[in-house]
């Protein structure tokens, strides 16, 4: 569906969000909005992919969701890391750091 | 984790919930997004589509996100969308679901009634406590070839106390008791057994109290438990009953107790309910001596001990039985090899008409199976009109799966009103219907629709939805996926896949037919094998009526006492019998012929042993016949043919010579080679008791049932032996109903204590005998009939849909210079190649099934050339009519406005 973009490895969207929330819980379009703005070009994700991954991961227990009061007054669906999800978290991101100097490393020699 | 769960809960419970939370969410991320644009000066028009754009595809991401939740959210959440935009598509289309409900309701509505009575007769336990310890008792002589014959008390008592297998056991003797006092004397059924028999079953009285130990008489207690029904009806449900005197047969009891209202006696009665329950200790006056050999019980009933399998408890009695028969070798010849066999109640009260039952529910399954193919049917046809929908729903994002899941449920939606429709129809007419089951089938007043039937009516709902709704799901979600948008669903033909499906419907839809037309082809064979059976007598002009003489516990109180008082009644009630205007001759037997008299009872039929002179006494132990007690004009008023000396006379009485008359089945087991006129038998083994002389030889008269050949009878007469229940017959041209008040004035003359019954004409008797094989024959039949209508209206459908569907290669063909007739064969071909598979099929089915039938035939073998024969060709010419119709109307394409179309 995003077609000028490199697709996303499976999985990089999960952990993408589970680093994001990481830092401090948020809703799904204060999200999108970072990511965006993070990964600006390189990683166009279509917004609305945001929530499929967010429902995965509910449903695996990583993170929970809670409707809250923004700072604006609204009604908003929060989502935080869970500890399992924090558990998680580090696993991923140690295994991604692996692959990607391998990666890396593979690409350079030749 | 506490959370998660009660999400999860929450989901499955209110399954609205997260799909709503799922739609806020989305709702709250685009309009935040359009706000957002909207402040870099989009219009509220653009801003709105540019966030939609970069949000995605809407719906697809929501069908991944349901996907995400786990497979249970996504099909709960969903179910609220396929089931409503199911029962829009069932709006629009009303004809066609109208058509399709009413199919459906009959089919389940069918299915539940006959349900309901194979639950109550064949399922549900029997209503007494603790049901599956109920046993009944059988005392059998394999060695002889006999069945249920009668016990001695010494032997019922080895049942108590020796065998250590039953908590309790009874006899059961049925019988007419005879309620006198106010106004006419009343006949009802009774019933004595020991004073144990209603703590076996386990009944609490509505009133009073029920027999116990304490009143343990040696002979029969003057104590009565009535039932509900008499209560009500001879006493006006009056509080004050208990301790009431109550005449039965002339001798006064006490009444001790009323049963509850639902209270039946778990076993074969005379005719209709016991409604006077009497006990006794079989040991005293005016029982005989407890001797071994005095065998006088019948009917023994018991319940095994608790934690006892049916199985121990037959061993302990083979092993208590072979043990008997060593110690008392003189009551139980070893080449009679008595035994003791016990089977569960509920199988000997249903087991004779478990077989139709099933039939029955066979047949009514097949039907609703031949409806649903047909819905299919229907369904493919309109599947390939919504070939588009399918296309455009599939690009807007939802899946294949989606597609089959909606799909399905739209069959489900269809078959579940159906199923409602048809569990309201058979509720309504439930009552009504089981006025049309023959009052044989025993239980029937349990018949109700209980959350079982509801479960099984479901289950039928269930099953025919998936039948007709699977394969048209998945053709057309297949279908949809190849098609895509560009064809814009007008189907050039018939796809070879789909059309294979098709013809497979309506292949198995005629082999089904089949199987149903050939088990009642079979039935209705042995139906009218039955009707046209020579029962031996000429029963037209023919009027019947039963008697019954009281039998009062003192004999000193008993008019009737001994054979010569009684014959003085026998001859009397002849006497004003053919004084009656109209009657030209009268009679009297002790059992009529084809009511089924259950064998046991006192008096009817009596079926013993007998003796032939210059026999070894060895072998006269496993002579049998069935002796029947008659006056000299039976046979002629019967039109029965003597073939062989004489019928009996006036003079054949008590004091005279013994005399018997024998019918051929008795001749040809006991004399094949030598001639048995002035042969002489004696009944019973005293040896002390006369000589029986034989005088005459009759033709057989079925006198067990029409369906029952080959028991041999000695008939006797009914001066020299009699009993206690008499039936008269009389010659005459007069209707039963007109002769009716002057046979009741003519025996209450003689006797105005005596109950008249079953006034009848012997056609009548004889009708009511196959009662149960017509009910299930003609309704197998009807089912039949249905079925092969419906398969025609498939084959007709289908012929009908290809003829428009290939309208535009017919006008091609035409026009190439194909002439009518060839598109006529063309066509007809179709269907003969569908009808030949189909009918090839199911007759295979059929022969490899029939023998299942087998207990319900006679007089036709299950595999009967003529059903086999007949069942194909009439099926045959049936379709191939059926396709003709729209073969004729394919030929009749208007050849330019179809090439037109093209």
């Amino acid at each position: 569906m995003s077609r000028d973009t490199p697709s996303l490895f499976p999985g990089t969207l999960e952990l993408i969000v589970l680093q994001l929330l990481s830092a401090e819980p948020t809703n799904g379009y204060d999200l999108s909005l970072r990511i965006q703005a993070i990964s600006r070009d390189v990683l166009n994700v279509n917004a609305g992919s945001l929530y499929p991954a967010l429902y995965r991961l509910e449903h695996k227990g990583l993170i929970t969701a809670e409707w809250t009061q923004t700072a604006a007054g609204r009604r908003a669906k929060t989502y935080s890391l869970t500890s399992r999800g924090r558990r998680q978290l580090v696993e991923q991101r140690e295994s991604w750091q692996r692959f990607a100097g391998a990666l890396v490393a593979i690409l350079r020699v030749s | 984790m506490i959370r998660r769960l009660w999400l999860r809960i929450r989901g499955i419970v209110h399954p609205g919930a997260s799909e709503r939370d799922m739609q806020d969410e989305m709702r709250q991320h685009l309009d935040r997004a359009t706000e957002r644009l909207m402040a870099r000066g989009l219009s509220p028009r653009e801003a709105r589509a540019a966030a939609a754009r970069e949000f995605g595809n809407l719906g697809a991401i929501q069908e991944e996100a349901r996907d995400a939740r786990g497979p249970w959210s996504r099909f709960v959440s969903e179910l609220g969308q396929n089931i409503r935009y199911g029962l829009r598509v069932l709006a629009k289309k009303p004809s066609f679901t109208i058509v399709a409900v009413l199919t459906l309701a009959l089919g389940v509505g069918a299915n539940t009634a006959i349900f309901s009575i194979v639950n109550a007769v064949l399922l549900r336990p029997l209503p007494y406590r603790d049901p599956h310890g109920l046993v009944r008792i059988f005392f059998n002589e394999p060695g002889v070839g006999l069945r249920d014959i009668r016990f001695s008390q010494p032997e019922l008592a080895d049942l108590e106390q020796r065998a250590d297998v039953f908590e309790a056991v009874s006899p059961i003797f049925e019988g007419s008791e005879i309620v006198s006092g106010a106004g006419q004397p009343e006949r009802v059924e009774g019933l004595n057994s020991s004073f144990s028999y209603f703590s076996m079953l386990g009944v609490t009285p509505q009133l009073g109290r029920l027999f116990d130990s304490q009143d343990f008489v040696p002979g029969f207690a003057p104590k009565l438990v009535i039932s509900d029904a008499l209560w009500r009806r001879a006493y006006g449900a009056d509080p004050n009953v208990v301790g009431r005197t109550i005449r039965l047969d002339s001798d006064p009891y006490t009444i001790i107790g009323v049963l509850p209202r639902g209270f039946r006696h778990p076993g074969p009665t005379v005719s209709g309910d016991v409604e006077a329950f009497g006990a006794g200790g079989f040991t005293g006056e005016p029982f005989p001596a407890p001797l071994r050999g005095k065998r006088i019980l019948v009917n023994g009933i018991g319940r095994l001990k608790p934690g006892l399998t049916l199985a121990r408890a037959q061993e302990r009695l083979t092993a208590m039985a072979a043990q008997l028969r060593r110690d008392f070798p003189g009551d139980y010849p070893p080449q009679t090899r008595w035994t003791i066999e016990i089977q569960p109640l509920q199988d000997t009260l249903v087991g004779s008409v478990r077989p139709m039952l099933l039939v029955l529910l066979g047949a009514v399954i097949l039907i609703v199976f031949i409806v649903s193919l047909n819905i299919a049917n229907l369904l493919l046809a309109r599947a390939s009109g919504r070939q588009q929908e399918m296309a455009v729903r599939l690009s807007l994002g939802a899946s294949r799966g989606r597609l089959v899941r909606q799909l399905l449920t739209e069959s489900m939606l269809l078959s579940l009103i159906g199923g409602v429709a048809g569990v309201a129809m058979a509720v309504g007419t439930l009552q009504l219907m089981l006025r049309f089951v023959p009052g044989s089938v025993p239980r029937l007043n349990e018949v109700s629709i209980d959350w079982v039937v509801l479960a099984f009516a479901l289950l039928i709902s269930i099953l025919t939805g998936l039948v007709f709704g699977l394969a048209p799901a998945f053709h057309s979600a297949n279908a949809a996926l190849s098609a895509g948008l560009r064809e814009g669903g007008r189907g050039s033909g018939y796809g070879t896949k789909t059309g294979r499906l098709r013809d497979g419907l309506i292949v198995s839809e005629l082999a089904f037919a089949v199987i149903l037309m050939v088990g009642a082809g079979l039935l209705l064979r042995t139906l009218r094998e039955l009707l046209t059976e020579n029962p031996g007598f000429n029963p037209t002009q023919v009027v019947a009526a039963s008697i019954e003489l009281p039998n009062p516990n003192d004999p000193k109180t008993d008019p009737y006492r001994d054979i010569p008082r009684r014959a003085i009644l026998d001859r009397e009630v002849l006497r004003r019998m053919k004084a009656i205007p109209g009657v030209e001759l009268a009679g009297l037997t002790s059992a009529l012929p084809s009511t089924n008299t259950n064998p046991n009872a006192v008096g009817g039929i009596v079926n013993e042993g007998f003796a032939i002179e210059d026999r070894p006494a060895q072998s006269s132990q496993d002579l049998r016949a069935e002796r029947i007690r008659i006056s000299p004009d039976y046979f002629p008023v019967l039109r029965a043919t003597l073939l062989r000396g004489r019928a009996f006379t006036e003079d054949d009485a008590d004091g005279k010579p013994l005399v018997a008359i024998i019918d051929e089945s008795t001749a040809h087991k006991y004399w094949p080679t030598s001639d048995p006129l002035g042969r002489r038998v004696r009944f019973g083994r005293d040896a002390t008791l006369p000589w029986t002389t034989i005088v005459g030889v009759v033709k057989d008269i079925k006198s067990d049932g029409l369906d029952i050949d080959g028991v041999p009878h000695i008939y006797v007469s009914l001066y020299q032996d009699n009993g206690r229940r008499l039936s008269v017959v009389l010659r005459t041209s007069l209707p039963a109903t007109v002769l009716e008040p002057q046979i009741r004035r003519g025996i209450l003359s003689v006797d105005p204590g005596l109950p008249i019954f079953n006034v009848a004409s012997m056609n009548a008797v004889l009708d009511r005998s196959l009662a149960t094989r017509r009910f299930s024959a003609e309704l197998v039949g009807g089912f039949a009939g249905l079925a092969a209508l419906v398969s025609a209206i498939g084959i007709y459908g289908l012929l009908a849909y290809l003829a428009g569907q290939r309208r535009r290669e017919i006008g091609i063909r035409m026009a190439l210079g194909a002439r009518r007739e060839d598109i006529l064969r063309m066509f007809l071909r179709k269907g003969v190649a569908l009808a030949g598979v189909g009918l090839v099929a199911g007759l295979v089915v059929s022969a490899s099934t029939a023998s299942v039938m087998a207990s319900l035939l006679y007089g036709v073998r299950p595999h009967d050339p003529a059903v086999f024969l007949i069942v194909p060709l009439l099926l045959f010419a049936i379709t191939v009519f059926a396709s003709y119709v729209p073969a004729r109307r394919a030929t009749e394409v208007d050849l330019i406005s179809a090439l037109r179309e093209a």
